[in-house]
């Protein structure tokens, strides 16, 4: 794209240096799964599987499969809720007649770049007085409430790109206002529907505050909890290799979305909540 | 059937756009809403469809009052600029929406039959199975011509349906569109800001400006009898032009920069020093006339049939004259052409045509 | 989401409005509101209003409470314990009525009878007792049992009599009352002579659960602990930001840019990971890098430097620990921001520079830099609120340890509402320095809407029935 008439090396090394925490992080995270090293070492000298016992062999750590289904149903049933939330609100925000709309998108937004984490604590009293803390519906329904400003906001830019012809051809056609958004918009932001999905069950998959803060007694564990629950355990030791196993584990759903879905992550991530 | 509008008023923001207009389109007629951007002619459309709420005033549907129904309840047929064909669909769904979307849904066999009665007479069946995106612009326009007739609306109305083609289609469209207007018999609106598809598209021709009809008549009509210097301005291409002065002695009209041409008969009667305009269209200049204007030509636009010619004959008076082709008159050359003095157009002061 | 993308709100009615007369406004013209909108939007605005506006309301009431886990969450009671009574008598509450208010008095009463009745008391002795002494009161357990030892049907021990006894007893001592009204009549039953001042002054002080105050605001107020928290959150929040978040993102973004397809795509990839690597193990990963035998203190002993844990180890350590995590975070947010922007620019601007023989280094501080304004802006503004309320990352590393010395103010406020060591939350203190953020991110993400011109997002809907 660009003429080279500069050269790059010197700022590759640059870059590559700064790099490095990231590369040394990840490198062993891989490395240290299938491997072993001598006490006190860095590099491993030999290879082993064991680390990946807690596959099969709960008595060290736990079910792991039955941490992993709850982490699926937080992910997949908040990726719901923030879907079809924001998907109808968005709509009419973008597209209907309401009473204080301008208001009530002011708020979406001043709500979007609020720092929800700090309502924590508030969100605990309600949690109290509703009945529903230490519940995973209290953290699933609080984890996609804090989700939804962004994934209106989201939507509504998505609606917004939709001709008004396509929603005026609807009506004009005899299709009331719930079968145009039905049958004609909502098929034009599938992208972002797909976009906001991935995100929104990212965001539930990776989540471990609220489940640890506002359901500490649930029987629900999810994936996020079981591993940090390993390092706090003084049981199985400081076992880093074991640690990372299991990261790898949980982390390989994320991975695997990420690729399906980079490049309609790429432009949602830019807004994201993550600091 | 019958459309008529009576004392439509439209405000946005609370300030009218369109007040008290009055608008009847007979059974069966297309007729054209022409004007300049920004003339309220889409806007009276989309209150006709039912996308825009009236302020004021009723819009007839023969005897039934529209005005407060929604577009689902009007029975209009609409054809966008853009097209607004639903991406998502194929040509045949497209076409096929607006029969599945009512209360009754038909059997998917008399869904079909319909899609296919109405694609050969837009002549695009073998397009049916395709998605919008694999079609040409003209295409586009046909399926949408097709779904917006398929339920046989009450009226069909089109908002600037050749404004996306290229100059060729829209000549095809242009007749296509006649065509089928004529064959289904439905009564229709045209809007558009291009006089040649008003007026060679339709029955009548309404011309709009500032949200009022400054006239509604044919378009012979109309090109012949302007009502004021807007319509004669807005008619005509290459188009009229406009020469200030006042009425002089002996019949004779007189402008500041001393150029002077014989009144034509209706307007000789006019006291001595009335502010008048005279409208000149190109093709009554350079023909047969009582008149006569000489000058240097300052233009020549040769466009094949015909040459396009400017006459400087005053100082700041340039008349125009377009002839059947001819290559003996060049750029600089003096001139002294007859002025069809009789079909000259004349206007007072307030720009109405005398 | 970039900015950009989302500023394509629809514009309004397209046609130009030219006004032709005076104004008139007829309701008939305007649009109606659609039920169909009020139903799409509905469970959004109870979702919202249920975590996003209680949790906001709640946060600012109970921020004038003193509540704690002594106190407990919802209404309390109201109790004159042992305890309070000598509070009191030390603050002044006379001897008498303090004596009064502890000693049992005793009243013959068909409610105390009915309760005798249910408690096992036998049918005939009661019909002694309410026969013969309903209505009776006396002041001492000795009175009341030798009247009962009088009846005829009176039982032989003298713990059946006391056990009977005590069915009619009557004390406000250690009895739970569930409003300030019951305990009123208890006590003026018990001390009637009580000047009804004072009795209500016991009342108020007997209450168990949370009140109002304005303690929380002094007690941050006055405590010098509490500037040490804003200072340790300035330098957190802008270090992180100034270093990473727009400093690393920028020339990441800047060197990528005019790295082959490639190696940019290599870098762009491996700095995304921390986003999207679950925090635990992000956070895990961070141990083993910092942690004693973990990589840094191995390779430091190799080295002869150093050793020890890095991420609690010492105050410095921890700090650069602690802004690297959120980092390393952050400067992806500013890499994806800022590319997005550059590749924004008109390669043309870039060619015409090159033609016109500028160096590298003056096409990015003459062309790119000063097209980044309202990127950095926009990361600076969007990235304060995030980490001014974010401990998350910090709470998993270092904890705001060695000490106290990286707490920031949100740690701290978690951690005072709902993570105690010491197993009282504090919730009223806690939710008066939620508050003090709420606030700030209020403000700032209000400035920031007007900062981005709001207005413009707004487009009227086009369709008016």
């Amino acid at each position: 794209m660009m003429t080279r008439n500069f050269s790059t090396i010197p700022f590759i090394i640059v870059i590559t240096l700064i790099s490095m925490p990231l590369m040394v992080m990840y490198g062993f995270l891989i490395l240290d799964t299938f491997t072993d090293a001598p006490a006190g070492e860095l590099w491993p000298d030999r290879f082993t599987l064991k680390h990946w016992r807690f596959l099969y062999d709960f008595s060290e750590v736990g079910n792991v499969w039955v941490a992993t289904f709850n982490s699926l149903t937080l992910a997949v049933s908040m990726a719901v809720i923030v879907l079809s939330v924001s998907s109808t609100a968005a709509y009419a925000i973008s597209r209907l007649h309401l009473p204080f709309r301008r208001f009530f998108l002011a708020g979406i937004l001043v709500m979007h770049a609020f720092p929800a984490v700090t309502l924590l604590i508030g969100t605990f009293f309600v949690l109290n007085f509703s009945g529903l803390y230490n519940t995973m519906i209290g953290v699933i329904l609080v984890k996609a409430s804090l989700l939804l400003p962004f994934g209106i906001w989201i939507m509504k830019g998505f609606y917004d790109t939709v001709p008004w012809e396509i929603e005026m051809a609807g009506v004009q056609d005899g299709a009331s206002r719930f079968t145009v958004w039905r049958r004609l918009i909502l098929p034009q932001v599938k992208p972002g529907l797909v976009a906001l999905g991935v995100f929104a069950f990212l965001d539930g998959w990776g989540e471990y505050l609220l489940p640890s803060i506002l359901a500490p007694g649930s029987d629900m564990q999810v994936l996020s909890i079981f591993l940090n629950d390993l390092i706090a355990a003084e049981r199985v030791g400081y076992d880093f290799n074991l640690f990372k196993s299991v990261g790898v584990f949980y982390t390989l759903p994320v991975v695997v979305l990420f690729v399906i879905f980079q490049n309609r992550l790429m432009n949602i991530f830019g807004g994201g909540t993550k600091g | 059937m019958q459309l008529e509008l009576e004392n439509f008023t439209k405000c946005f923001d609370g300030t009218p756009v369109i007040e008290n207009l009055n608008l009847t389109v007979g059974d069966g007629e297309m007729l054209a809403l022409l004007g300049p951007s920004g003339c309220g002619k889409s806007t009276t459309l989309f209150a006709i469809a039912g996308i825009y709420r009236a302020d004021g005033g009723r819009i007839l549907f023969g005897d039934r009052d529209m005005s407060d129904l929604p577009s689902q309840r009007r029975n209009v047929g609409v054809v966008f600029q853009n097209y607004a064909l639903y991406p998502h669909m194929t040509v045949a769904e497209n076409i096929a929406f607006p029969l599945t979307v009512g209360k009754k849904r038909p059997p998917a066999a008399e869904v079909d039959r319909k899609v296919r009665e109405i694609a050969e007479l837009i002549h695009i069946e073998e397009l049916l199975a395709r998605r919008p995106a694999q079609l040409s612009g003209g295409q586009q326009q046909r399926v949408a011509l097709a779904r917006a007739i398929v339920r046989r609306p009450d009226v069909l109305l089109f908002d600037e349906p050749l404004a996306n083609l290229d100059a060729k289609l829209r000549l095809e469209m242009r007749s296509e569109i006649r065509r089928i207007q004529l064959e289904t018999g439905i009564t229709a609106i045209l809007v558009t800001h291009d006089q040649v598809e008003a007026m060679s598209m339709c029955d009548r021709v309404a011309i709009m400006d500032k949200g009022k009809i400054l006239q509604t008549a044919s378009p012979t009509q109309m090109y012949r009898a302007p009502v004021n210097k807007f319509v004669a301005g807005f008619l005509g291409n290459p188009p009229i032009v406009f020469m200030d002065g006042v009425v002089a002695a002996d019949g004779m009209f007189q402008m500041g920069q001393g150029f002077t041409l014989p009144l034509p008969a209706h307007v000789r009667g006019l006291p001595l020093g009335q502010v008048i305009t005279l409208g000149l269209r190109p093709e009554h200049f350079g023909g047969a006339g009582a008149g006569m204007a000489s000058g240097r030509v300052s233009f020549v636009e040769p466009q094949g049939r015909e040459t396009l010619f400017d006459v400087d004959v005053a100082p700041g008076v340039t008349l125009r004259s377009i002839q059947p082709m001819r290559e003996d008159v060049r750029l600089g050359d003096t001139v002294n052409w007859a002025v069809d003095v009789e079909n000259m157009l004349a206007f007072d002061a307030n720009g109405d045509r005398l | 989401m970039s900015l950009s993308a989302d500023l394509s709100g629809t514009k309004g009615a397209v046609h130009a409005h030219r006004p032709t007369g005076t104004a008139m406004a007829q309701d008939r013209g305007r649009p109606r509101v659609s039920r169909l909108g009020l139903i799409l939007v509905a469970p959004a605005l109870f979702l919202l209003s249920c975590f996003f506006l209680a949790p906001v309301v709640l946060t600012g009431v109970f921020a004038f409470t003193n509540m704690s886990t002594s106190t407990g969450i919802g209404a309390g009671e109201y109790v004159i314990s042992p305890n309070l009574l000598d509070d009191l008598a030390d603050a002044g509450l006379s001897e008498e009525v303090v004596t009064a208010i502890s000693a049992e008095t005793y009243e013959i009463t068909p409610d105390g009878i009915e309760a005798a009745r249910a408690g096992g008391v036998s049918a005939d002795f009661l019909r002694d007792i309410e026969g013969l002494l309903l209505g009776d009161g006396f002041d001492t357990a000795r009175g009341i049992e030798t009247a009962l030892r009088g009846l005829p049907s009176a039982p032989r021990s003298p713990r059946s009599l006391k056990l009977t006894a005590e069915f009619f007893g009557h004390s406000v001592l250690n009895q739970r009352f569930d409003s300030a009204q019951e305990l009123t009549e208890a006590l003026s039953l018990a001390v009637p002579d009580v000047d009804a001042g004072i009795r209500s002054e016991i009342v108020g002080a007997s209450y168990t659960g949370a009140i109002y105050t304005t303690e929380n605001f002094t007690y941050l107020a006055t405590q010098p602990s509490t500037m040490r928290l804003v200072a340790n959150t300035v330098i957190y929040v802008g270090a992180t930001l100034s270093i990473f978040n727009v400093g690393l993102g920028l020339f990441l973004a800047i060197t990528l840019f005019y790295m082959p397809k490639r190696v940019s795509s290599f870098y762009s990839t491996l700095w995304l990971l921390p986003r999207i690597t679950p925090l635990v193990l992000y956070t895990i990963m961070w141990k083993w890098f910092t942690w004693e035998d973990g990589f840094l203190p191995l390779l430091a002993e190799q080295l002869g430097l150093p050793a020890f844990n890095y991420m609690k180890g010492s105050v410095i350590t921890a700090w650069m620990t602690m802004i690297s995590v959120n980092g390393f975070v952050g400067a992806s947010f500013g890499l994806i921001l800022f590319s997005g922007a550059i590749r924004a620019i008109p390669t043309q601007q870039l060619w015409a520079s090159e033609v016109d023989g500028a160096t590298r280094w003056q096409q990015i501080r003459r062309i790119i830099l000063p097209q980044m304004r309202w990127p950095i802006l926009f990361v600076v503004s969007y990235q304060t609120l995030s980490l001014l309320s974010s401990y998350e990352s910090i709470w998993l590393t270092t904890n705001g340890g060695p000490g106290k010395t990286t707490t920031v103010w949100a740690l701290e406020a978690f951690k005072t509402a709902l993570s105690s060591y010491t197993g009282n939350l504090e919730y009223g203190l806690g939710a008066a320095m939620a508050l003090v953020l709420v606030v700030v991110g209020l403000a700032l993400s209000i400035i920031y809407l007007m900062a981005f011109k709001f207005g413009e997002l707004v487009g009227r809907p086009r369709i008016e029935f």
